[in-house]
């Protein structure tokens, strides 16, 4: 383990872009740390590049052809000085190769992350099933291993049908997703065998051209859940991760693109289940830290869930990296006594190698988090995004509120194509559910966002979408 | 259809285009080329197999990338950068004058004679399955399309949606996308001919190919 002097000498190179790369500037000038960050030609308006010509100054800032070019990010790394690379949440950070290649060249930079042994364990859902299966960790039933053959694909298909036939169940339905998908691409269901061919058909094209790998996995889908996530926090030792409780993301788009996010996972002190729900929340984040401790995870993680009606939980997948919702948990979340978690620049500080510097029960959760993603997209349209022109975007400054964008509030922002369309994240606090519910709503109806699109066309968004959902959310 | 005299006249005028030469990439450049007024030569070949005169190396990660003239022509400026320098992504390096070939007049007349589809938003565009097959296998000439066929997919903000062909019926004549490149708004994806036109626009290209004279 290094002191925390050692970790105060290295330079970030935040290889992502919008929000996340303001966050992580954020985060490294709370640890005092100087960082490098990347922009590519449609980003050149976005808020991450004023910010790091602020903070940093002209040099910390360079124009690259592509966010996911790794030789280039490695020059620009070079020419800059970095010693590390954060990689945010986008695609590097669940690619183990390149945070294998980031250690391991000639000139050897941190992976602000997992190492790249344990990204390669668990960002694999293959491997990540057997490795809850062999732990005694619910999982989905479904196949263990990419599928690429058709005939072996309608097998498990039509084995997987008769299972919930046998079960009870009426009208089974089984997923198709693309197993080197992730963050709800590439997935769609089916209820019957004909319309599988075509299914398969779809999903192994959207695979190979998204992912250049055609291997699908076919699953068990199970209706009505609730969507859980464990977030978890270990250092560099792999020994002593540590949770900062649950969160619920089961509000989402029709693209299964989360929009709400709660912590903690569900509210049972106000609201009735159908299930033990807080034994639901003790058991899934026992049996994530059970994972983590077994393969030695040794950065930020999340465990994805999904919750049946009657509360039974099956673990989905890991995500290898920090999620873009980190903030809702880390904004109920004290460490001896101190708030203002900031799991990033946690992220930062154990992935230079500082110890934890403190154990499970010195983090306590107190309250609800909720966080709204805003995006410029039109719900009543299957959520086609937006794209267009953005003339104006403001909020009130409330105590209980934190926004994080990267669109200017102080002049015209075309949104970019080329990316996620998330356009802000507001992060509100409450002392209980029914306070954190009337502060979302409050603050949804102060938010002003308004734009024109190339024929004239007022922006749309999801603001209406999420009041109404705000209504209902960890009602389940 | 356009006439064609007309438009050679025009292009006749300004046979030229200027070509700026920028950085694809961050890295370190060292230039190959170093005096205005050098003659270069474009890629040639059937398959283009032939690289242009190099123009400079863009080293990233101990892997230097060679740039190659994209066409013929000659040198026109630099600007201003040493070799040596590190240059970041889009930075300009140097601008070339091209002159216009056969290919690239019958290109622009073929622009104006087709029925192009332009791209209806912003992102990435790729035909249907089906389609991209044909047009690997046997060339955009043998697919044959018609006002509301479901034609491209385009992927953009983690959505893919289907977009629809919308202008007369006839023949993929051109291709002006490549898949996985960003096409702007109003960009045009294809050019479509009328099979019955067929004949005018082999006799635009016969035109060209005989009353063009190309410069080096």
């Amino acid at each position: 383990m290094k002191k925390s002097s050692e970790v105060h000498r290295h330079t970030i190179l935040i290889a992502n872009r919008g929000e996340i790369a303001i966050r992580i500037m954020q985060a490294c000038q709370k640890l005092g740390l100087a960082f490098v960050a990347l922009f590519t030609e449609p980003d050149k308006h976005s808020e991450h590049c004023v910010l790091a010509r602020r903070l940093g100054g002209e040099k910390s800032l360079f124009r690259v052809s592509s966010y996911l070019d790794a030789n280039e990010i490695f020059a620009v790394a070079d020419e800059s000085g970095a010693t590390a690379i954060h990689p945010g949440y986008g695609f590097f950070a669940e690619d183990y190769r390149f945070a294998k290649r980031v250690t391991q060249r000639e000139r050897k930079l941190v992976f602000i992350g997992p190492s790249w042994q344990v990204i390669r364990e668990l960002g694999d859902k293959i491997n990540t099933k057997r490795l809850a299966r062999k732990l005694g960790v619910p999982t989905v039933p479904g196949s263990d291993k990419p599928v690429t053959d058709d005939l072996e694909a309608e097998a498990i298909a039509k084995s997987l049908f008769d299972f919930q036939q046998e079960q009870g169940v009426n009208d089974p339905v089984i997923l198709v997703k693309a197993s080197a998908g992730g963050g709800g691409m590439g997935i769609e269901e089916v209820s019957d065998m004909d319309k599988f061919r075509a299914v398969l058909r779809r999903i192994k094209n959207y695979a190979k051209r998204q992912f250049r790998d055609e291997g699908v996995l076919i699953e068990q889908r199970i209706f009505d859940f609730n969507h859980l996530e464990v977030q978890i926090l270990a250092d560099r030792t792999g020994q002593n991760p540590v949770h900062f409780g649950t969160r619920n993301c089961s509000v989402q788009s029709l693209g299964r693109q989360k929009r709400i996010e709660v912590a903690p996972g569900f509210d049972p002190t106000s609201l009735r289940y159908a299930f033990d729900a807080r034994k639901v929340l003790e058991d899934i984040t026992e049996y994530s830290l059970r994972m983590a401790r077994e393969a030695g995870y040794d950065n930020v993680g999340t465990w994805e869930w999904i919750v049946s009606p009657t509360g039974h939980p099956f673990l989905m997948e890991v995500n290898t990296r920090i999620q873009v919702e980190n903030g809702v948990s880390a904004r109920i979340a004290s460490i001896k006594g101190k708030g203002g978690v900031d799991l990033i620049a946690e992220q930062i500080r154990v992935g230079l190698g500082a110890p934890l510097g403190y154990s499970q029960n010195e983090i306590v959760l107190n309250g609800v988090g909720l966080e709204y993603r805003i995006i410029a997209e039109d719900p009543d349209n299957k959520f086609a995004p937006w794209v267009g022109r953005i003339t104006s975007f403001s909020w009130p400054e409330l105590p209980w509120l934190t926004m994080h964008t990267q669109v200017p509030t102080d002049r015209e922002y075309e949104i970019p194509t080329d990316f996620d369309p998330n356009l802000a994240l507001a992060i509100i606090w409450g002392k209980d559910l029914a306070e954190v519910k009337a502060r979302g709503v409050e603050f949804l109806n102060t938010l002003s966002l308004a734009g024109e699109n190339a024929s004239g066309e007022a922006l749309k968004s999801n603001i209406e979408f999420l009041k109404r959902k705000t209504e209902t959310v960890l009602v389940f | 259809m356009i006439d064609v005299k007309d438009l050679l006249r025009e292009l006749r005028e300004e046979p030229y285009e200027k070509i700026v030469i920028r950085a694809p990439h961050s890295g370190r450049v060292e230039f190959v080329v170093q005096e205005p007024g050098t003659k270069v030569a474009g890629a040639s070949g059937t398959w283009k197999e032939t690289s242009g005169t190099l123009l400079a190396r863009l080293e990233r990660e101990q892997n230097k990338k060679p740039l190659f003239a994209p066409q013929k022509g000659e040198i026109m400026s630099f600007a201003g950068i040493q070799s040596g320098q590190f240059v970041q992504a889009g930075q300009e390096l140097m601008t070339i004058r091209h002159f216009l070939t056969r290919e690239e007049v019958i290109d622009r007349i073929l622009r104006r004679s087709l029925s192009l589809f332009p791209a209806p938003e912003k992102g990435k565009y790729y035909f249907f399955p089906d389609v991209d097959i044909k047009i690997k296998t046997k060339g955009s000439q043998t697919v044959h399309v018609e006002d509301g066929m479901e034609l491209f997919i385009l992927s953009r903000m983690k959505r893919e949606t289907s977009v629809r062909y919308s202008g007369p019926a006839g023949i993929i004549y051109a291709v002006y996308f490549e898949t996985n490149d960003s096409v702007d708004r109003n960009s045009p994806l294809i050019g479509v001919c009328p099979e019955s036109e067929l004949g005018k626009i082999q006799e635009v290209i016969s035109r060209v190919q005989s009353d063009w004279e190309e410069r080096d």
